[in-house]
């Protein structure tokens, strides 16, 4: 089976004072990689004009493009109209949901979405108290079922989880502790563990690390532009090399 | 004077909440009349438009814009997993 070179960034907030100058670090990607994913926080203040400068940014490269939304998508309300934008743009977005991309014979699973926070297991919140509180943790446990249902549901030779959120806390290591449960959920990770994956990509975390392993041994990388501090990052799958 | 601790809080409130700005992860601090914003973003606009919003939120104080910008490389050597 052939090597799969996954090129991932997140948090790249583009915005029109941005326009043209990710686009320009895309170049020549199809070369270096097999598909571009993208962690969420697309742009700065999640509003349809920035939309428009994401899609314009991403589309029409010569290798798929996956990506999910981040906090600061949702920050407009108008998550919604972002997803269509991309999707018309021929960007796979994931909402809670699986993608299958075949890649020469090679079928690539991706499964994932903006996750949110909570924390982490030992020093997180519970569904528990007012109703504000409960809403917050159920929040992050449903979107944790749904990826732990389009992991089982997934068939693929690789599976990577694709999210906004962190589901470490390893890779959050520069950040404050006490901002953690804004920063992710042992959730995430524990839905990923249950049903397995080859690699867990984030963002949000900008003065987070990029490495980190889930209790059950998935690799996390933490993709956030301002930490890789490159236009993405390649890992590769399964391969002697790249 | 105002206790620099909710000076602190109130500028990182106002960079958060802020439209001009929606910035999260920028780092105030406050020693006695001197703010001082760390972190780092992806264009010099921006990084002057979280000044102005710090000197609003923080008027009478002397802002310090220490923020650096994001230095986007050409992607690096792969990692084999």
């Amino acid at each position: 089976m052939r090597e799969l070179r996954i090129a991932a960034v997140a948090d790249i907030h583009l915005g029109e004072d941005l326009r043209g100058h990710y686009r320009k670090k895309l170049e020549g990607i199809e070369r270096r990689a097999d598909v571009l994913l993208v962690g969420g926080d697309l742009t700065r203040h999640g509003t349809v004009e920035e939309g428009r400068v994401v899609a314009d940014e991403l589309r029409d490269l010569q290798i798929p493009v996956v990506a999910v939304l981040g906090n600061h998508d949702y920050h407009s309300d108008h998550d919604r109209d972002i997803i269509s934008i991309l999707r018309d743009a021929g960007i796979i977005v994931l909402d809670d949901e699986a993608a299958v991309l075949p890649v020469d014979g090679v079928r690539l699973g991706v499964a994932g979405g903006k996750g949110f926070g909570g924390g982490f297991a030992g020093k997180c919140a519970s569904e528990f108290g007012e109703p504000e509180t409960k809403a917050f943790v159920r929040h992050t446990r449903e979107i944790a079922e749904r990826w732990r249902w389009a992991l089982k549901d997934l068939e693929a030779d690789h599976k990577i989880v694709l999210s906004h959120y962190s589901p470490v806390k390893d890779t959050l290591m520069g950040e404050p502790p006490e901002i953690y449960p804004f920063l992710g959920s042992y959730l995430l990770a524990e839905a990923a563990d249950s049903e397995g994956a080859d690699l867990f990509v984030h963002g949000h975390a900008h003065a987070g690390t990029e490495k980190g392993v889930t209790p059950g041994g998935i690799r996390v990388r933490n993709v956030a532009l301002p930490v890789i501090k490159h236009a993405y990052t390649v890992y590769c799958l399964d391969g002697d090399y790249c | 004077m105002e206790t620099p601790h909710y000076v602190a809080a109130r500028v990182q409130r106002a960079l958060a909440e802020d439209d001009r700005t929606n910035e999260l992860g920028i780092r105030v601090d406050v020693r006695g009349e001197q703010v001082y914003l760390r972190g780092q973003v992806s264009c010099e606009e921006r990084r002057h438009q979280i000044e102005d919003v710090a000197r609003e939120a923080a008027p009478g104080l002397r802002v310090h814009n220490e923020i650096t910008l994001v230095e986007v490389r050409e992607p690096g050597e792969e990692e084999h997993l």
